[in-house]
């Protein structure tokens, strides 16, 4: 039971994170490599915030507001860059974070911040609030994107010169979809970090970032179930595949590859072109 | 003495740097793919490096077997890999190399170890006196002059010869150069065999200077490249090579006067993301 | 007045694109713009939209100060531009294209654009529009389904969902043939109204002095004329510009 309920919580913080990423990338096509960094930012705020004796419920809103924040500020960098120019920003900004933490005595250095408290209301407790969150979060983003506010952001990831010309505002659009996303981040981050109750800057680096930016493209640009379905597997594969620990990263690499490399368009491209067959 | 030191120092780095990131380059500037699993044909390099050294105590030959092997490895990658994918969003071949990049890491923790391999007689240890008290090992000189002299093989490659003709045509405009009869499948495949080979030179020099492969040899480079070639200008040669000195000096002297603020990794992309907000477009245009 | 440029210059490096222009547009007015090629007729409107900033001079509109402004806030302020390159969504049918053009003003702010679900009034409006403009029955096609000729009807319909006050358009008769083209420009003079002017930048002479009442003129970035259009085209300095020296 308890191994159950620590494989979904991980499952629904996941969800959440590559939710998060997918109002950036795979609606607004801002592409990030760096998306850890906004997770790590709302793990160390919620992680300092309940040492210092909040609840986590009410530490989860400083966690979005401040991942959210600086959220807003790279969005505005983004702004200055574009297409790959704009990843590679996104991933420097994930190294400045990480290589920050670690030279900062106060959020633990090197070693990282232990004994964050047990959620009050238990590991149960936790994946309740975890699946609301990621429930919420998806609920949000579904509607999102039937507002008129996801036509102008599937306007942008077409093409955004002509977006303007048609009257888009670009820049507002953008920042939107940045702070959305990373304030998303943000509570992800803070519900890990009271999931694992140990983190530190290797906790948020390069790997995290990528494999995030793996499942939403893996689940399909920009579709929210498909999107929410592969964070949802690829988060515990490594977990499923205990039973081959040594080649367990070797299987996920390939597969990784392999689901690129033969349905480009992810799962929800692929069960497209299935339901396209039956008909 | 210590900022000669120091830019010593950068200049080593930025030349294995530049090894590495040069044939991403030539890569992107074809086909703009960011080829993230280039790092593993790194570390690739290094091993055979390592082990071709200690088999047969020829550290020349290592090198050569390490380049062509590893260079027609890139070849192999590019056409089961990339090839079908050209047609997609960039960010599917993106994604694609690095699952590919984490399935090599794995390949070479499970075949050579996970601890990693030594030179068994470490070759050029010794040291040399520049004068003044500036101290270099002859491992470090060879990386410089091996730089030095690959590069300018590069360059009068593709100045002097109708293949480097071609190749820099079909960097320019692929349909162009298509358009004169030159085979762009012919040039994508050099592109992948030269920029490979490449990058297991920077292996082997790596190798060399810190006397150790390991598995994960390649995590700085799968990114630091990536940076570096951004910087450059994406698709810039030159701009490349620019970038590549520039990020290894930054790294030298950033780590010794600012490393109590932010680590070497955060220092070059310090630099990096300012310098891409002065210069959102990198520092030299591609071609 | 509803546009004035005065004294504009576009560098880019060392060419001089445009060369010290001024250009005043009156409401209700459809002035034509022509010149050989490289004369600078593009990169004035692209500095009029705010795709180019001006090196020097200013552009007022509706007597505002829009120098400094975006595009995408000219537009939204009564500004509207057919680019002479057809650039439709490839992703959204030439109705979506359409709705999306016809909505962005009400939706300006990203707070509207939040709270708004229904986008059946945009389309609706976008469906008519492409009636206008003759290719309704592609309202449900997308862009790479359909031939040049719709992409460049799409353009002027986006155009127009915009609500503008002005309408650029760049070359909009490049590429039809001389039947579609005629029909083009007629319903071009068409959408002239007190409230709406239009600057054509157009290489088919023919059709621009048949429906422009006066032209300006440009050669090498530099003013070369501007007035009524029998006057301009009596001009020798016109004609030997567009004719080449010693066509007079
Ligand atoms: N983005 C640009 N960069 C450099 N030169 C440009 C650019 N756009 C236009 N030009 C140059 O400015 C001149 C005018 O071009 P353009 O405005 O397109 O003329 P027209 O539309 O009248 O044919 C040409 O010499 C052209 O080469
Ligand atoms: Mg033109």
């Amino acid at each position: 039971m308890a191994y159950e309920v620590i494989l979904l919580t991980t499952m629904a913080i996941m969800v959440l994170f590559a939710l998060s990423l997918n109002v950036i990338t795979g609606f607004c096509g801002q592409v990030s490599l760096g998306h850890a960094a906004f997770y790590g930012i709302g793990a160390y705020v919620g992680a300092m915030l309940t040492k210092a004796g909040w609840p986590l419920l009410i530490a989860l809103l400083p966690a979005a507001g401040i991942a959210g924040l600086i959220g807003f500020f790279v969005g505005l960098m983004s702004l200055r860059v574009r297409h790959d120019f704009l990843a590679i920003t996104t991933m420097g900004i994930a190294f400045l974070f990480v290589g920050f933490v670690r030279k900062q005595e106060w959020l633990g250095g090197e070693i990282g911040i232990s004994g964050i408290p047990a959620f009050g209301f238990g590991r149960i407790g936790l994946l309740v609030v975890a699946l609301a969150c990621a429930g919420l979060f998806a609920a949000v983003t579904v509607y999102l994107k039937r507002s008129w506010m996801g036509f102008g952001f599937d306007s942008i990831a077409d093409d955004e010169d002509t977006a303007r010309i048609l009257g888009i505002d670009v820049p507002r659009f953008k920042l939107w979809a940045f702070v959305i996303g990373t304030a998303g981040a943000g509570v992800a981050g803070a519900l890990y970090a009271h999931h694992v109750r140990y983190i530190g800057p290797d906790s948020f680096g390069f790997v995290e970032s990528v494999t995030v930016l793996a499942m939403v493209i893996i689940g399909g640009i920009g579709s929210v179930w498909a999107v929410a379905l592969a964070a949802a597997v690829l988060s515990v594969l490594p977990l499923w595949f205990q039973f081959i620990d040594d080649y367990k990263l070797l299987i996920y690499g390939l597969l990784v590859f392999a689901v690129m490399r033969f349905s480009p368009n992810g799962i929800a491209g692929a069960l497209q072109s299935f339901r396209r067959r039956l008909r | 003495m210590l900022a000669l030191d120091l830019l010593l120092q950068g200049i080593v780095q930025g030349a294995i740097y530049a090894l590495i990131a040069l044939g991403l380059t030539l890569i992107y500037g074809l086909l703009r793919i960011l080829h993230v699993a280039h790092a593993a044909l790194f570390t690739l390099g290094g091993y055979i490096g390592v082990i071709v050294t200690n088999e047969t105590g020829s550290l020349p030959l290592a090198l050569i077997v390490a380049m062509v092997s590893v260079g027609l490895l890139g070849i192999v990658i590019y056409r089961l890999a990339y090839k079908p994918l050209l047609d997609q969003s960039p960010l599917v071949a993106l994604i694609a190399s690095i699952g590919l990049f984490i399935a090599f890491e794995e390949v070479f923790r499970l075949v050579f170890g996970s601890y990693g391999l030594s030179f068994e007689n470490p070759p050029l240890r010794t040291q040399v006196n520049l004068g003044g008290g500036l101290l270099i090992s002859h491992s470090k000189l060879l990386v410089i002059g091996m730089a030095i002299v690959i590069l300018s093989i590069l360059a009068w490659l593709s100045t002097r010869t109708r293949t480097g003709i071609a190749w820099k045509a079909t960097v320019t405009d692929s349909q162009i150069a298509s358009s004169f009869g030159i085979n762009i499948e012919r040039v994508r495949y050099l592109n992948f065999f030269i920029g490979s080979a490449l990058a297991a030179a920077a292996g082997v020099m790596v190798a060399l200077l810190t006397n150790l492969v390991e598995p994960t040899m390649g995590a700085v480079a799968s990114y630091k490249a990536l940076a570096i070639i951004v910087l450059g200008g994406l698709g810039s040669v030159r701009g490349t090579l620019v970038a590549s000195i520039a990020i290894g000096i930054v790294e030298s002297f950033g780590t010794v006067y600012v490393g109590h603020i932010l680590d070497r990794d955060a220092l070059a992309f310090a630099f990096l993301v300012i310098a891409l907000m002065i210069r959102p477009q990198g520092l030299f245009k591609a071609g | 007045m509803l546009l004035s440029v005065s004294d504009v210059t576009v560098q880019f490096g060392g060419v001089t694109a445009v060369a010290d222009l001024s250009l005043q547009v009156d409401r209700g007015e459809l002035i034509g713009i022509i010149g050989p090629n490289g004369a600078g007729k593009t990169t004035l409107m692209r500095v009029i939209s705010g795709l180019v900033r001006p090196t020097s001079g200013s552009i007022l509109l509706n007597g505002q100060d829009v120098t400094g402004w975006t595009i995408d806030r000219r537009v939204r302020s009564g500004l509207a531009l057919a680019q002479q390159i057809v650039k439709p969504l490839a992703t959204f049918t030439l109705a979506e294209n359409v709705a999306l053009a016809c909505g962005s003003r009400r939706m300006g702010s990203p707070w509207q654009a939040m709270t708004t679900v229904d986008r059946n009034a945009e389309l609706q409006r976008g469906r008519e529009l492409l009636e206008l403009v003759g290719i309704a029955a592609a309202a449900d096609d997308y862009p790479s389904a359909v031939p040049l000729g719709y992409l460049k009807c799409l353009e002027l319909a986006r155009a127009l969902a915009l609500e503008p006050e002005l309408i650029l358009l760049d070359e909009p008769l490049a590429g039809l043939n001389q039947a579609e083209a005629a029909q083009m420009a007629d319903r071009i003079a068409s959408l002239v109204t007190e409230s709406r002017s239009i600057i054509l930048i157009e290489h088919n002479l023919r059709e621009v002095i048949r429906i422009c009442p006066k032209l300006f003129v440009q050669d090498q970035g530099r003013y070369l004329d501007f007035g009524a259009t029998e006057e301009v085209m009596a001009n020798p300095k016109v004609r030997a510009a567009y004719l080449g020296e010693g066509a007079i």
